[in-house]
């Protein structure tokens, strides 16, 4: 990252260029603060949704026109959030982990683990919005996403395996650039 | 004030099917009774009588109903009785009293509008007429009792007293099948003529199985003997007894032969049925029932079957299917299963033939787009199997759905109806003697059963 194309900027390191010549490196404080609100968004999104659900609203059936006069509804199904809604693991997923051998050993993970996951994407993507010990709260997401990983080659879902590669090659990316990192509550760790 | 009760007789009701003056009015809608003395705003206190499994699905559905104050709570039992008083001490911030013995209850408690009785199907009866002469209106589950001379007492209550008494037929107030009879069987008439019906209840073995219970939480011997039961086993599982129940053809089929009766406007001739232990040989009540009857309705014969098997869920649960000669209709509770077939529009075979009253539709497309009909997702059609030849196959007929859902407890709208006839905003959908005029047939499908003979209804066997 030291080999920006700026004159200034080729024998000296990246924190002092920035301090020599900050117009220099504006493109990796700009890149390193949309790697950081990209993968921010991507966690906390991803744990919202985890409180979402279905809800039907029921909508009055129309007869020739009019109201039925019978109560007859029709339900539409509405997405809603609330706590009650929260699953970690997606159903579909769940019933493939508990039917995995190793699962079975350790019957007490899935249901932590299922738990755990929703807070856990909402705490690390505001603590990386927010940058507050970014680079701690990316390197943990990397590890939650590590663990994402080894469940969904657990139960050879090979294409959320390569999708979630490309998410730890962005988090190395962004842990790379944090040296550049602005607007932060906490630049400590 | 109160209507006087109905005083319709099955003679009469007979006489108006034959002249077709609109019998399916009759046992459609009785409006013969409405108790106006509750003004729209006055909160009715209500008692409960039976919390059971099915005292509790009552309460369920009447929780959704504003306007109603949970007065009492009558059952011998105390793990039910305490049960009932907490959901209500957290439904209404209120503790209603708690009773063992019905005859206490009319006794102490004063104010009372209205009972609702979900007690066992040998206790409707006198539960239901001490209510009546109480001054109370009543709300009782079907089957009215577990005997046709406890139902016609049933009634006689209910004329004497002038009070309502609404039976448990839920499906009466059911708006999908109010809006099936109303508008797609009398209105655009899309059965055509109904020549068959059918009808059935089938349920697993697993759901089939006695009620267990804590032997911690037996009653006492003394008690249960006092109300009428020889033992605890008993008391869970009176279902299974002659004395107690009428079986799973009153438990289950009556609900469903109800339909039969209201969709065709009449009722039936005769019955003929058979049944048996086949798997639960040692219940006194039959494990499986199968039951013929025969109807003349204004437009023509019509043959129904029923079964009732509490051996096998295979076939689809429970419904209702009404077969026309241009549509079908198979109606059940559970909307999932309901579904209406078109016939395919058959060329005319006979040119001499006297012309249709109505022209038959070409296709129902005007019923889908003004909204009396959705359209289901057409079925693949098979390939017809190699080496099989039926010139005279019918082409698959066309599926359509209701254009709507309940959306609430199956019960609520019945009870809905009730407490609203009790302040005079409604009639009664399912009084008790429309009710008796359509239960009457079912009492003598077990003595078919069992005496292995068909009988022809007569006056004796329908009548009040």
């Amino acid at each position: 990252m030291t080999t920006e194309s700026t004159e200034c900027c080729k024998s000296t390191p990246a924190t002092e260029c920035c301090k020599s010549c900050p117009e220099a490196n504006l493109g990796f404080i700009y890149g390193a603060f949309l790697l950081r609100v990209w993968l921010a968004v991507r966690a906390i999104q991803t744990g919202v949704e985890k409180y979402s659900g279905m809800q039907g609203s029921d909508q009055p059936i129309l007869i020739d026109g009019k109201v039925n006069d019978y109560g007859l509804t029709s339900s539409v199904p509405v997405k809603e959030y609330a706590l009650n809604h929260y699953h970690g693991v997606p159903e579909a997923l769940m019933t493939k982990f508990t039917q995995e051998p190793i699962m079975m050993q350790m019957k007490w993970a899935l249901p932590l683990y299922d738990k755990v996951l929703g807070p856990a994407l909402l705490a690390l993507g505001l603590a990386i919005l927010l940058g507050f010990f970014t680079r701690t709260s990316l390197f943990l997401l990397g590890l939650l996403y590590i663990s994402l990983t080894w469940g969904l080659i657990l139960i050879k879902e090979d294409s959320g395996v390569a999708w979630l590669g490309i998410h730890m090659i962005l988090i190395v990316m962004a842990l790379m650039l944090a040296k550049y990192n602005r607007l932060c509550l906490l630049k400590k760790w | 004030m109160e209507t006087p009760p109905s005083s319709i007789n099955r003679r009469e009701f007979l006489a108006k099917s034959a002249a077709g003056a609109g019998a399916g009015l009759v046992l459609g809608m009785p409006g013969i009774l409405r108790a106006a003395d509750a003004s729209p705003s006055k909160l009715l206190n209500v008692a409960l009588v039976g919390q059971g499994k099915q005292g509790q699905v009552l309460f369920d559905a009447m929780r959704n109903i504003p306007g109603l104050h949970f007065q009492a709570v009558c059952d011998i039992w105390d793990w039910n009785r305490n049960g009932a008083v907490a959901r209500i001490r957290g439904l209404q911030k209120h503790t209603p009293k708690g009773y063992a013995d019905i005859d206490e209850l009319l006794a102490t408690e004063k104010g009372l509008d209205a009972v609702v009785i979900a007690t066992p199907d040998f206790w409707h009866s006198p539960h239901t007429v001490k209510c009546l002469e109480a001054g109370l209106n009543v709300y009782c589950e079907k089957m009215m009792s577990n005997t046709i001379d406890g139902a016609r007492a049933m009634v006689k209550a209910m004329q004497k007293s002038g009070k309502l008494c609404q039976i448990g037929h839920q499906r009466r107030s059911n708006p999908r099948y109010r809006f099936t009879l109303d508008k797609l069987i009398n209105g655009n008439k899309i059965c055509g003529q109904i020549v068959n019906v059918n009808g059935q209840w089938n349920r697993a073995v697993k759901s089939s199985q006695n009620i267990a219970y804590k032997p911690s939480l037996t009653i006492k011997p003394d008690i249960l003997a006092k109300y009428g039961f020889k033992d605890m086993h008993q008391f869970m599982n009176w279902r299974f007894f002659r004395d107690l129940s009428g079986g799973a053809i009153s438990d289950l089929g009556a609900h469903q032969i109800d339909i039969f009766n209201w969709f065709l406007g009449a009722l039936p001739k005769s019955v003929y049925a058979t049944g048996g232990n086949s798997y639960f040989k040692e219940r006194e009540h039959f494990d499986n029932v199968m039951a013929l009857f025969d109807y003349d309705t204004p437009q023509g014969q019509v043959r129904a079957f029923y079964q009732v098997l509490t051996t096998t869920s295979s076939g689809g649960g429970y419904y209702e299917t009404f077969m026309g000669t241009e549509g079908t209709i198979k109606i059940s509770e559970n909307s999932s299963v309901t579904e209406i077939f078109k016939e395919a529009s058959p060329a005319p075979k006979d040119p001499s033939a006297p012309p249709p009253d109505k022209p038959i539709p070409l296709s129902w497309d005007h019923l889908v787009k003004s909204g009396y009909l959705g359209r289901k997702a057409a079925a693949p059609v098979p390939a017809p199997a190699a080496g099989v030849v039926d010139s005279r196959v019918s082409k698959p007929p066309e599926g359509f759905t209701l254009p709507g859902e309940l959306n609430k407890p199956p019960h609520q709208p019945h009870l809905e109806n009730f407490f609203a006839s009790v302040r005079g905003e409604a009639k009664l959908n399912c009084d008790a003697h429309h009710a008796f005029l359509s239960e009457a047939p079912i009492y003598w499908v077990n003595p078919s059963a069992l005496s292995h003979q068909p009988i022809v209804f007569t006056n004796e066997h329908l009548d009040v």
